[in-house]
């Protein structure tokens, strides 16, 4: 039995080893998973990964329904006057220390090829892309505008409208942020 | 035995699970991890008649392909386009989007050349990129680089033309000046962009080299270009005058330094952004030209911002008595062209999800005008282009469906 039972236990032991050595990679990958997960939330917390659509029902629905304070910066793909103004109005929230929607509007293409631009807009909370007729959606938010980038729309908090061709005033943005 | 079984399948569900989610998590990384979404089509679109008469038109199609297709060409008659020809770009990305499109022009012996720009990697880059055709457009010449300058940074928005002697000339915004400038901050002291260009002596083989026209120009607005009556060049394009003051520039294509501005608007529109939106040009009678711009003035205490003409003098200084705004609030990208004493202004106006093509006609050298409705459609669609060969005047208007063609009557 005795020199029967030593293989099995020799086998036994080394299943038990297997086992051990097993749990080990299975909980050593667990870990490296979800810290890389988390790692990935946490990067994700700070970078924008996808770009919502703005057809020609989101302004309406914005103004009456969405977030306040807010700032809307229309933008297109080709406007290079666009990221400086952005980050003013960036550098604005940061300095008042207030929590606002700061959302960039990429007017010309949409999905990957709009959030290529995502990088010219650091602190941003959300990033639209045209999904439409960009003229009929662009007068949706002013029949006048005449697609002019960056256009600026701020909200304050009471809904009253603020509107910029390039980077707003500092008597708007006094206003909007107070 | 069994227990080591069911221990062992079990690990490898777990495995299989956590690598699965894993996938997940590295999905999620992928830069193309964006809301499904189609593609807006690509609908700006390049036309010129051939010395033969026929209108040719170039852009792309649903694939993002480039073509190029043709029709017989008279008054009155419907166009009977060729089937599309698929023009090989290589690798290149291409911009065919409002000011930004394909464009096609003809010269002597047989030349025909494409060009477009090239948007790379990097946001507001890109390189101004060309292709020949020596046998009258049925063969063209893989793409090539039109400009010296190499660096990846901006070479957009090119306008293409043969002057009266032949010679391909090729304007383009580029930045390579702003580079070099200081900064102040974080911020670069150089105003707006440059153009420049250069010139081809045998459609478009060889280059001379890259000539600087002016600095501080607009940085993403077409550049007009269109003949004097001596057969050489003229251009006009938005131009930053002062800090900000974003009205229009003027100059000849005739020296191989930077060419003496000359202001051809007065709207002293003062912005620190991008309108997108360049000015039109066409030779008058006199001598002159017939120009139109987008911009905003000033009018008693309010800002008026229109799509205005006026008649510049030779020198492309303007006639302050001729500036007056189009008779449309919504009209948006005019076109002009002119012959004699004719003159056709032709424009998108658009609202909500309709578009109308209208134009505004002149038989005076545009001392007075009637207005016309040429068309209109629903969805999307391209700016209106002019073209012209003599007398003969035609508007090409792209939208989803088709191109229209709408012959310019009198």
């Amino acid at each position: 039995m005795t020199s029967v039972s030593k293989p099995n236990q020799a086998l036994a032991n080394e299943l038990t080893m297997g086992r051990r050595a097993w749990l080990a990679a299975v909980a050593g990958t667990l870990i490296f998973m979800k810290n890389s997960v988390i790692a990935q939330s946490h990067h994700a917390s700070a970078a924008i990964k996808k770009v919502v659509p703005f057809d020609k029902s989101t302004w309406p629905r914005l103004l009456r329904d969405g977030p306040r304070p807010a700032a809307y910066v229309f933008t297109t793909t080709y406007c290079s006057t666009c990221p400086e103004a952005f980050e003013a109005l960036n550098d604005a929230v940061v300095a008042a220390h207030k929590k606002v929607e700061l959302a960039a509007v990429v007017m010309d293409v949409t999905g990957a090829r709009a959030l290529a631009h995502a990088h010219h807009y650091a602190g941003a909370t959300r990033i639209y892309a045209f999904d439409g007729f960009e003229p009929e959606i662009r007068q949706t938010v002013d029949p006048k505008w005449r697609n002019v980038t960056p256009y600026i729309v701020l909200i304050d908090r009471q809904g009253a409208v603020q509107r910029s061709i390039g980077p707003p005033s500092a008597a708007q943005l006094k206003a909007w942020l107070a | 035995m069994n227990a080591n079984l069911s221990f062992w399948r079990v690990s490898l569900a777990m495995l299989a699970a956590l690598l699965l989610s894993g996938n997940a998590a590295w999905a999620q990384k992928a830069p193309m991890q964006t809301m499904a979404h189609k593609e807006r089509a690509q609908l700006a679109t390049g036309a010129a008649f051939s010395p033969d008469g026929r209108l040719w038109v170039t852009g792309l199609n649903a694939n993002n392909q480039l073509f190029v297709q043709s029709s017989p060409s008279a008054a009155g008659v419907k166009p009977q386009w060729t089937a599309p020809q698929l023009i090989s770009t290589g690798d290149d990305a291409l911009s065919a989007d409002g000011e930004n499109w394909p464009k096609l022009a003809f010269g002597p012996k047989g030349w025909v050349v494409i060009s477009y720009t090239q948007p790379l990697a990097k946001p507001y880059t890109g390189m101004i990129r060309m292709l020949r055709s020596t046998d009258g457009g049925q063969t063209f010449s893989a793409p090539f680089t039109v400009h010296a300058d190499r660096q990846e940074i901006t070479h957009r928005f090119e306008s293409i033309a043969f002057d009266a002697q032949g010679v391909l000339h090729t304007l383009w915004v580029d930045k390579r000046d702003m580079l070099l400038a200081p900064k102040v901050g974080k911020k670069t002291s150089y105003v707006g962009a440059a153009i420049y260009r250069n010139e081809s002596r045998d459609g478009g083989a060889t280059f001379g080299p890259d000539l600087k026209l002016t600095d501080h120009s607009c940085e993403c607005c077409r550049i007009a270009l269109a003949p004097g009556p001596d057969g050489v060049l003229r251009a006009m394009w938005r131009h930053v005058f002062g800090a900000n003051a974003r009205d229009h520039g003027f100059a000849t294509l005739n020296t191989a330094d930077a060419a003496p501005v000359v202001r051809a608007s007065f709207d002293d529109w003062h912005i620190d952004a991008c309108p997108h939106h360049g000015p039109g040009l066409a030779l008058a009678a006199d001598g002159g030209f017939h120009a139109v711009w987008f911009g905003q003035r000033k009018v008693g205490s309010e800002d008026i911002a229109a799509v205005r003409y006026a008649r510049l003098k030779p020198d492309g200084s303007p006639l302050p008595e001729t500036v007056r705004a189009l008779p449309d609030e919504l009209a948006e990208h005019a076109d002009v062209k002119a012959w004699g004493t004719r003159v056709a202004i032709v424009w998108r106006s658009v609202s909500g999800a309709t578009s109308t093509l209208k134009a505004w006609l002149s038989e005076d050298s545009g001392q007075s005008f009637r207005l016309v409705v040429l068309g209109q459609v629903t969805g999307d669609n391209d700016h209106p282009r002019l073209v012209q060969q003599g007398a003969r005047m035609a508007v090409v208007w792209r939208n989803v469906k088709e191109v229209q063609v709408h012959d310019i009557r009198f």
